[in-house]
Formats: structure tokens, sequence, C-alpha cells
């Protein structure tokens, strides 16, 4: 097998115990509308052994009722589906002392950019996903991502960025993370591409793949071995688990840190530790309440 | 240089970044954090041969409204148009931490701390999001942003304003939506995908960018009101916005909480029946949402003065939980 890409079904087998996934069913909820947000899959499975959820894309349906959202896409309908799915698995494991974790499986191309989305409120329903994952993570769910196809801009953001981990195929596997490609990036900016390509190769932070996020401390993991990725994410589920316990940090925050650590996001830290020494010298004025 | 009077009546839409942060809270209490002095600018703009900005287009700081800490990220849509960086990025992140950090102090010091004494979080938004010169690094800069958001909830209350030039679109759209609190002027625009993009990507016929009036019906503050985006509709002042921003102030928390327009199941259903009605109604024009929702001549909502349209729109119910308190 060489690419995931579009595939987001087969990266969920490839993924989960054999024969586990039930479609459209988490905790107490069931979808039975098949025409409500096709192009994201959500269900529950084992994974190795245990209770996960499962949240991925389907690039091969368009939604009937949103031109936009096809091949992938992350519409309206899609959004609040994701969301469903996760509120769920919070509500099925309250009170439990093991949450189960969560599996985001990420291949799309965007949000939907059209006017109904627009007038509607695109921004809520991405928005909402987005703040559903940060709950379960910070109530202690282990939140694992892996990319096996593509991961852009605002999609990518919320089906990808809140999870306690994130894994990527490497760019051999036709993977991609970006804003937009260099081509866009060349056209909007009016920089010369070939000035942008060249300087991509060392600044990471605006070159388009996989391997530059690593760098900037964006992805935990690159996966070389595309049969391996269900023991990886097994792995990582477990560091998580671990981490969390010992009140380490995982997430964005991390990543951040992870960001300096690996060299390719240096001032992020600088800003931190200047904002906080001159807060800490006026704080007394601020905080007398 | 303007005084703090003079910014009361200024526009809102014409004041720069450093103007509303100074003038949304009391008079001559912002203090800028990490400021032009501190020259923290962009490090990879100069790679690209492009100009950077001392304070890379946010002012950051703290003030007071009635004794109350406010931090506040304020985005300047002259530099840039107010994209997020990694610098921008890392100093709204660390304005909301410090204002957590300072909840959790306080709290500490004082465990009866009454929930409307605490911090809070102000961001002015002037964005398109993410900064195309650097835009991996901006965009994990929202993640960090949105998993602040979310530790805030319950402690420390965000609020977002939104009535400058540029608008709030892209990843920011997502934030700004996750507030617990929205105001907006009539000039304010809120979404995701900009008016531009949409033409670009999917044609004149599905959106006419140039249409400056079709621009503002759909992510305007009017309809942004009407639909329940915005909790509030304020003049364009730095005044109006401050005075809106106080009386918010005084709540308690489960006031504020009331506001927030998604962040639970239940928010997810109600949202959910405006993409029912997106389906029902397949609106042409946002105007068609406005005469749903009980505007039997939604064209005249849109040459009204803003108290004009406050005293006579009705906005979008499906249940109590977009209602103001």
């Amino acid at each position: 097998m060489e690419t995931l890409l579009g595939q987001g079904r087969a990266a969920i087998d490839l993924i989960i115990d054999k024969d586990t996934f039930v479609e459209n069913e988490v905790g107490t909820l069931k979808i039975e509308d098949p025409d409500f947000g096709p192009g994201a899959v959500i269900g529950t499975a084992k994974l190795n052994g245990e209770t996960v959820t499962v949240i991925a894309n389907d690039a091969m349906v368009c939604n009937p009722n949103f031109p936009v959202v096809y091949a992938g896409i992350i519409g309206m309908e899609e959004a609040y589906k994701m969301a469903k799915a996760v509120y769920h698995t919070i509500e099925a494991d309250r009170g439990k002392d093991t949450l189960r974790p969560i599996v985001l499986i990420v291949d799309t191309p965007g949000n939907g950019p059209g006017k109904q989305e627009e007038i509607f409120g695109m921004n809520n329903a991405t928005g909402s996903y987005q703040l559903a994952l940060a709950e379960a993570r910070l109530l202690g769910h282990p939140i694992v991502a892996i990319v096996v196809g593509r991961a852009i801009s605002g999609a990518f953001l919320c089906h990808g960025l809140q999870a306690d981990h994130i894994l990527s195929l490497g760019p051999q596997f036709g993977t991609m993370i970006h804003v937009m490609p260099i081509s866009s990036v060349a056209r909007i900016t009016k920089l010369d591409q070939e000035f942008l390509e060249n300087l991509a190769k060392s600044n990471p932070v605006f070159a388009a793949g996989p391997q530059f996020f690593e760098a900037l401390g964006g992805v935990e993991e690159l996966i070389d071995d595309i049969n391996s990725i269900g023991q990886v994410v097994t792995k990582h589920v477990s560091e998580v688990r671990k981490l969390k316990k010992d009140g380490q940090p995982t997430g964005p925050w991390a990543r951040g840190i992870l960001g300096f650590e690996r060299g390719g996001r240096v001032m992020r830290k600088k800003v931190m530790e200047v904002m906080n020494q001159e807060f800490a010298s006026v704080a007394d004025k601020y905080l007398s309440a | 240089m303007k005084t703090w009077v003079d910014l009361q009546t200024d526009s809102f839409l014409d004041a720069n970044a450093r103007q509303r942060a100074i003038g949304l809270v009391d008079e001559g209490s912002f203090t800028e954090l990490a400021g032009p002095m501190d020259r923290l600018q962009s490090p990879h703009l100069p790679l690209l041969g492009e100009a950077v900005e001392f304070d890379d287009g946010i002012v950051t700081g703290v003030g007071l409204i009635a004794k109350r800490a406010v931090f506040i990220a304020s985005q300047e849509g002259r530099f840039i148009g107010g994209a997020v960086g990694e610098v921008h990025g890392a100093k709204m992140v660390a304005t909301l931490k410090l204002a957590l950090d300072s909840y959790e102090k306080m709290k500490k010091d004082n465990p009866s701390l009454p929930d409307n004494r605490g911090p809070v979080a102000v961001i002015s938004f002037e964005t398109g999001g993410v900064r195309l010169h650097e835009s991996n690094a901006g965009l994990l800069a929202h993640a960090e942003v949105v998993d602040q958001i979310q530790k805030c909830r319950g402690k420390v209350p965000v609020i977002a304003v939104i009535g400058s030039k540029v608008g709030c679109f892209g990843g920011m759209g997502f934030v700004a939506a996750q507030t617990d609190v929205s105001i907006m002027s009539p000039f304010g625009r809120l979404g995701l995908t900009g008016p531009e993009v949409i033409e670009q990507e999917m044609g004149k016929d599905e959106f006419d960018s140039s249409d400056r009036s079709l621009v503002y019906r759909t992510t305007g503050g009017k309809h942004k009101y009407i639909l329940g985006d915005a909790n509030y509709l304020v003049e364009d002042s730095i005044g109006s916005f401050r005075q809106k921003l106080s009386e918010v102030l005084s709540l308690s928390q489960d006031e504020i909480n009331a506001h927030r327009r998604i962040g639970s199941l239940r928010l997810v259903e109600n949202q959910l029946n405006k993409v029912r009605l997106s389906i029902t109604l397949k609106p042409k024009d946002s105007k068609d949402v406005w005469k749903y929702a009980g505007n039997d001549n939604p064209e005249s909502l849109v040459d009204l003065s803003t108290s004009d349209f406050l005293s006579v729109a009705r906005r979008l119910k499906f249940m109590a939980a977009n209602e103001e308190v």
C-alpha cells in the first residue's frame, strides 16, 4: 500500500482491531440519517482490545444538501456530527476512572467555503468541534490524531490540532500538511515562487509538508511503515495516558514547547517570558481585588 | 496624541489597535506588555524581504474596568491585515494565559473571591487569520489560543469585540465564536471564509465580493446579531464598546455562560436548527433569514441606525440559549 490519500475508511480498518468498527454509534448517540454529514465518519471500535471513539473523513462522498462539501471537506453538518461524537464520548465515560481514547483519522482539504456556510456560521460549526475536543482532552480522554492524507489549514485546525499527540504518515505516502501550497503563497504575497521554494528548505514555517510540521513541533512523530500505524497509535495512547497521569503537558501547549526544543519556533518562548516578567512588575496594581 | 476622553467618542472602525486597547479600559489604567520597545518582531518576515513591526501587529496588555483586571489583545489590521504569525499568536496566547494564571493566584489567595471580581480577557479582533508568510507557525498558534479559551471557561470570561475594518475571518473566526460573549458594531464582520476567497474558489455567481452591501449583509454585525452570533450590537464608537463591556463585567459567571453560542451538546443541537433551516429555506441572501426570523420588511433594516435597528429587529429564535440576559 503506497498511500491512504482519500481512503479514510481503509485507514480506519488498518488502524483498529479487525471488524470492530460500529459506525454512527458513540455511547447513547445513534445517527440514523445517512445523508447527515456523510463526509464525516464517526463510530466506536476496539483498538488493542480497548473501546475507542473513531472520527475520520470520507473523501468519496458528497453532501447532498451542501454543494461545496465533498472530497473530505468538513462542512457544517460534518463538524457538528464530529462534535456530537466527542460530547457523547465524554458522557459515556463520565465518572469513570479510565476514559476511552479518541482517534482522529485526518484526511481533509478544508472547511465548506460557501455562501450558506457564511450566512449560517461555518465558524460556529468547526469552532464547536474544536472546543469539544479540547474539553475531552482536558478531562483526560487520550486523543491521538493521525494524518493519512490531507491536513489543510482550518480543517486541520479543527480535525487534528486539538489532539494530545499528532502523528503523520511520512511525505512518501503523499500526506500533505499546510495552510496553502507555496504556489498560492507566492501569488498572494507577490513573492517569487522559486525563491520561496528554496527558502522552504531551511525555514519550515511556511513550507508545505508533514516533515516541516514535525520540525516545528506540530507533529509528534512521523511514521515510515504504513502497516505499523495501528501499533504506533496504540503506543501513543499509552504515552499520552502516562503523561497525563504524571501531570505532564500534552496537546497544543506541549507542541509549543516541542517547537522550541526542535528549533522551529524559538520566539514563542521569549514572547511569553517577556510578558510574564513585565506583568509581574505591575501585577500588584491589577490584582488587588 | 489623543486623550482617553477623545477616544471614547472616536469611531471604533477607524481606531488603531493601541487606541482600542487604551480606550476600552478605564482612563489611564492600560499597561502595554511586550510593547514595541521590546522589539519582539517576526524572525521570519525579514527572510522574505518583508517589513516588520516591533509589536508584530498586536497590542497586548492589561487595564482595569471598575477595579477589575482586564487582559487585552488588540489586533492591528494595518499590518499584514492583522494576520497571525508566531510572535503575534504567542502574544495572544500569553495574554489569555496571564489572565488565567492571575485568576488561579487570586482564587488561591482568596477562596471566596466573588465570581465577577476575577480577571477577564478581551480580544479586539481585526484579522484574516493565519499569516501566510509564516503560516505553519500561525496555524499552530491558533490551536494554542483555542486550548487557552477552553482552559479559561468558567473561570475567566473571554469577550470578543469586533468592529474593525478587516473583520474577523479565517481561524480567528473560530476563536471569536468560542469566546463567552461577543460584542459587534454594524461595521464588524465575522465569518470563516472571506468574501474574496469564496468568490475565488466558487465563482462570482456564488458570491460577488465587490458587492459591499452583500458582504455586510452576510457577515456584518446586524446579521450576526439577528442570528445570535453577536450577543450585543453597539454603536461604532470606542465608548459604546467600553460601556457594553463594563455592563457584561458586572454579570455573574452563570450569566456570562448563558451568552455562549457554542461549547456544549445542548448548544450544538441549537446550532443544528440553523443548519436544518439552511436546507429548508435555502436563502439566496441573509435578508431571507431576517424575514424568517420575523422581520417582515428586511430591506428596511439595512440602512437603519444602530439604535433604530435594535428597537425593531427580531432575532432568530429556536430556544432560550441565545437570549440576552
